[in-house]
């Protein structure tokens, strides 16, 4: 493969961005859904999340 | 500010505001957002196999052209993220939406990101193909102040202690960049460029072969429904911080 | 539509971008002199030049044009620069990217010498929008429905669907 280093790094790069902004916003969402069950005081919140 | 004035509605209005509701809104989008992460994650990492393994090279650049898989997508998501933060912020102006101010926040890191990784996958593909990382030249500078357009309105919608007038702010700061967008697009075809003119155009044959076109077609649907899934997911954690904002502030005042 | 808040909300955001859009677009037509990336050998033709100053000189390597040879061990390239109109000689010391080829484009950056021809510095390969495998590229050589040394590659209809294994070109 030629200039592999050139396509190497744009693939490595590509991936660690998707990669971890996909993460970050699933770990926000997961965070943000324990505190909310622990503190909501209603009692229908499954059907609201 | 946010509170939903129904008094004087149109029925456009009343179906955006529909949306506005956010529990309402939460429920729709947990059960649409599987629908979208699934197929973009598929999608995304099967183009980039395709593009990268399967794909031919090129009678010129060789496997080099494979940086294109990444870079026209990311360059797509950059003006389109930035398309739907000038949306955002006509809802927000106009018709005070309140997710929309919530969604403009939301968009900004991710459409900055695609765009720093279209400037840097651009570099990669400068430096052996043109012989420069980077050249000032119409399209390039343009890309780079979208970036920096992204990063004011990242800044500024974070800067007020009163986030609505933050949230104003960045309307305004992201409507007023939106005229960079067809400078953008039509930078290539105004002025002398060392960037190529576009490829793919809605009329007219693409100069691209098809073994490559399809893989791109498939990065570039699979790259849009990923911004669209990590929007709906970080737009779906800011509403619950919200409410649990809310319901804090609710205890702190009434104990 | 002045009616309601935000009917007239909505019409102040669509005035200021009309407004903001007119602005823009003379600043970058007053502008747009400073906004090219390299003038092309007709440019020049047209509005001359002062020898000395730095410019970018953009164009096609005119076909049977280049000459490279060596200069106390450095690479010496000599090559025209042409589009179609008028053509400028370009001589350039360094090595030349790995696009650079007859037929395709360069823009360069150096400046006029007094007697017309043009001292680079340096070379940036100009790549065209095409993108084709390189059996498609050999089959249409082959069958002489593209010159690359004469220019740009077939509209895009006549090949874009080719495949060589299965048509033998």
């Amino acid at each position: 493969m030629t200039h592999l280093g050139f396509v190497a790094a744009a693939y490595g790069l590509a991936l660690v961005v998707g990669a971890g902004f996909a993460v970050d916003a699933w770990l926000r969402v997961g965070r943000a859904r324990r505190r909310l069950e622990a503190i909501d005081p209603r009692r229908n919140r499954e059907r609201v999340l | 500010m946010g509170a939903v004035d129904s008094s004087s509605s149109s029925p456009v209005a009343r179906s955006l505001h529909r949306f506005a509701n956010p529990g309402r809104f939460l429920r729709i989008s947990g059960r649409v957002l599987p629908f979208v992460a699934i197929p973009a994650l598929v999608l995304t990492l099967g183009g980039l196999a395709w593009g990268l393994f399967f794909a031919p090279a090129d009678y010129q650049q060789g496997d080099a052209v494979r940086i294109i898989y990444i870079h026209v997508p990311s360059a797509w998501l950059a003006s389109g993220g930035y398309l739907a933060l000038a949306v955002c912020a006509v809802l927000s102006l106009v018709w005070r939406h309140p997710l929309a101010d919530l969604a403009a926040v939301e968009i900004g890191p991710v459409g900055a990101a695609f765009t720093a990784l279209c400037l840097a996958t651009g570099s990669l593909w400068g430096k052996p193909m043109w012989g420069a990382w980077w050249v000032w030249d119409a399209r390039l500078t343009s890309v780079l102040v979208l970036f920096f357009l992204y990063l004011g309105h990242i800044a500024l919608v974070r800067a007020f202690d009163d986030p609505t007038r933050g949230y104003r702010a960045g309307a305004i700061l992201a409507l007023v960049g939106v005229v960079n967008l067809p400078v953008i697009k039509f930078s290539v075809d105004w002025w002398n460029t060392l960037h190529q003119p576009a490829t793919l155009s809605v009329s007219g044959a693409p100069s691209m072969h098809v073994d490559m076109l399809w893989p791109l077609l498939v990065c570039i649907l699979g790259f849009s429904l990923g911004f669209a899934a990590i929007v709906m997911a970080r737009l779906r954690a800011a509403v619950m911080e919200r409410r649990i904002r809310g319901l804090l502030l609710a205890g702190a005042q009434g104990a | 539509m002045l009616r309601t808040r935000k009917g007239r909300r909505l019409a102040v955001v669509l005035l200021c971008l009309m407004g903001l859009g007119t602005a823009a677009g003379l600043t970058l037509l007053a502008f747009s002199d400073n906004l090219v990336f390299f003038v092309t050998p007709g440019d020049l033709a047209d509005k001359p030049q002062p020898a000395g100053r730095m410019l970018r000189l953009g164009g096609l390597v005119e076909t049977g044009s280049v000459t490279r040879a060596r200069n106390d061990g450095k690479p010496v390239a000599r090559f025209r620069v042409t589009d179609g109109r008028a053509a400028v000689d370009v001589e350039f010391a360094g090595i030349l990217p790995d696009l650079f080829r007859e037929g395709q484009g360069v823009v360069t950056l150096g400046m006029l010498r007094p007697d017309g021809s043009f001292l680079a510095s340096e070379v940036l390969a100009k790549h065209d929008e095409t993108y084709m495998p390189p059996e498609v590229a050999e089959a249409l050589k082959k069958s002489g429905q593209w010159k690359p040394e004469s220019g740009a590659a077939p509209p895009a209809g006549n090949w874009n669907t080719l495949n060589p294994r299965k048509s033998g070109g």
